[in-house]
């Protein structure tokens, strides 16, 4: 059934290794638009509240294959240049940012009020309280959540492939389309979802990790 | 425990210093993202973006009744189609996981695990591929072109959110208070009554909303027909947007708009369905609640 099993094997891990960096670069950056969401979503200031909504609302609901293609193909044609990797990372940040955003506001939210009370009662002020009472209480509410973002993110990466990025999804449609056909296709299939299977296992793992070690300062 | 208005969570009702210091940000976050608008619109326009042809063009007349109109009738019968096995699927598998029969629950769970774990666009394109290589082929059943296609995408779309729904329901019955079944056996119920009649209904009920949450994001995953060039409106608008080669970021940005438009829709049935069927049923535990409440309202968010 693994006919060349270890060319199969080399170019199943060449897919996973840019599945893998596609997916922590594009979280990398999701993270840093959900943090500048979260901070204009829970702001005094209405303007900001105002776009940091605009903006979660257009990517809640716009296909992540629709905001990738509009970058990739349809920007050339004004004249704006674009690469793969380029649209790959930043159309799957700005798409995922928008569901950080909304996990880290909830996050906040799930800390009872009477947490900024009593905060605000000792005489902290708004900063401080932020920073010592509510932000490490949301920040352990919101690991569990911001890590099956992480692993819903690893799906969600194999649709760069629409736009010419050779990750895992698209190197088992190359196995399988093989020109001598060299590769049996449940052989494929199996050693695709293994691979899948691992780097989730994985990122589970290290998320897991994170929660525990975030939990022990309580 | 959720507040209506998220802004005053950390801070008191502000007073008349605050008021004029909150009225001077707001005034300069608005300067900075008008600014910030006016310059993407700026740097848009001398690019042509704007152009009145290069949006007029692809939403001639007869485009519009040849591609975009048959388009979001495709999209939306991958929609109803994929839907529907999804949710017979849920409602089998999310049953079979809390099934009093161990095989039943283990080939459910082993199910739910491996579906979930792959990228839906790859069980799209294998089960696509797959077709023909085992002597059996779709074309035996007069299947051809976009039917086949629209099979495999349904199919696709089915069975990666059937397992997904299996959770939400699964999620659902564990929510219920165990009450619920233990009075339907007092009252002599089988365990297929109380299944059927107690549990059933009242989990539909509570993970309605949850439910609908995940069908706005299947909505979305109909463009992944494109992939096996169903022609739902993504595939349609890229080919639109290759004959208008001037207008072929207009094209895929009508697109984005349409999808917008429908799933927003979707989204505020979802707000609906909410309000109305809330304290209709025996009240799910707490837990329920709060882990609806961290995923941001909607169980399903976690898969995006």
């Amino acid at each position: 059934m693994f006919d060349n099993f270890d060319l199969m094997a080399e170019a199943l891990l060449e897919g996973m290794r840019v599945t893998t960096i596609v997916t922590l670069a594009s979280y990398g950056i999701a993270l840093v638009i959900g943090m500048i969401l979260v901070v204009m979503h829970v702001s005094p200031a209405a303007p900001a509240r105002w776009a940091a909504n605009a903006y979660t609302q257009l990517f809640r609901n716009v296909p992540l294959l629709a905001v990738l293609l509009v970058m990739y193909f349809g920007l050339p044609s004004i004249g704006i240049d674009t690469t793969s990797w380029g649209v790959g990372l930043v159309g799957l940040g700005m798409y995922t940012g928008a569901f950080v955003g909304e996990t880290l506001r909830s996050g906040i939210n799930s800390i009872p009020l009477g947490q900024a009370e009593a905060a605000r009662s000792i005489g902290l002020t708004f900063g401080q309280s932020l920073q010592t009472v509510i932000l490490p209480q949301a920040f352990r509410a919101v690991i569990p959540p911001l890590g099956s973002l992480l692993i819903a993110l690893v799906k969600n990466s194999a649709l760069v492939l629409a736009i010419g990025i050779t990750e895992l999804t698209a190197m088992s449609r190359r196995l399988i389309e093989d020109d001598q056909s060299r590769f049996d296709l449940w052989g494929v299939i199996i050693g695709v979802t293994v691979s899948y299977l691992v780097i989730a296992l994985v990122l589970s793992y290290l998320v897991r990790l994170a929660e525990r070690r975030a939990a022990f300062v309580r | 425990m959720t507040r209506q208005n998220e802004s005053t969570v950390l801070f008191d009702a502000l007073g008349p210093k605050g008021k004029q210091r909150s009225m001077i940000a707001s005034i300069i976050s608005g300067a900075v993202i008008l600014g910030v608008l006016a310059l993407g619109a700026l740097e848009l326009a001398k690019d042509g973006f704007f152009e009145a042809s290069r949006w007029v063009n692809p939403l001639d007349v007869l485009v519009v009744e040849t591609t975009w109109i048959p388009a979001i009738l495709d999209t939306l019968l991958a929609f109803a189609l994929g839907s529907l096995v999804a949710i017979v699927l849920g409602v089998l598998i999310g049953f079979g996981r809390i099934s009093r029969f161990t095989p039943t629950r283990a080939a459910s769970s082993v199910y739910v695990q491996f579906f979930r774990s792959l990228p839906l666009v790859l069980l799209i394109w294998i089960s696509f591929t797959i077709d023909g290589h085992f002597g059996f082929t779709s074309d035996v059943l007069g299947w051809s072109g976009d039917a086949r296609r629209l099979t495999f995408l349904v199919l696709g779309l089915g069975i990666y959110n059937g397992a997904i729904l299996a959770e939400i329901l699964r999620a659902g019955v564990a929510a219920l208070p165990p009450g619920q079944a233990m009075a339907g056996y007092a009252v002599g119920l089988s365990h297929g009554q109380v299944q059927r009649l107690i549990v059933l209904p009242q989990v539909l009920r509570n993970m309605l909303p949850a439910v609908l949450a995940q069908l706005v994001i299947l909505l979305k995953d109909t463009s992944l027909g494109y992939v096996i060039t169903y022609p739902e409106l993504l595939h349609s608008a890229n080919i639109i947007g290759r004959d208008y080669g001037r207008s072929y970021l207009q094209a895929l940005v009508i697109a984005a708009l349409i999808y917008f438009v429908l799933a927003y829709a979707l989204s505020k049935l979802v707000v609906y369905a909410e309000r109305r069927l809330r304290k209709k049923t025996a009240a799910p535990k707490a837990a329920a609640q709060l882990e609806s409440t961290v995923a941001g309202g909607t169980a399903g968010s976690g898969v995006i």
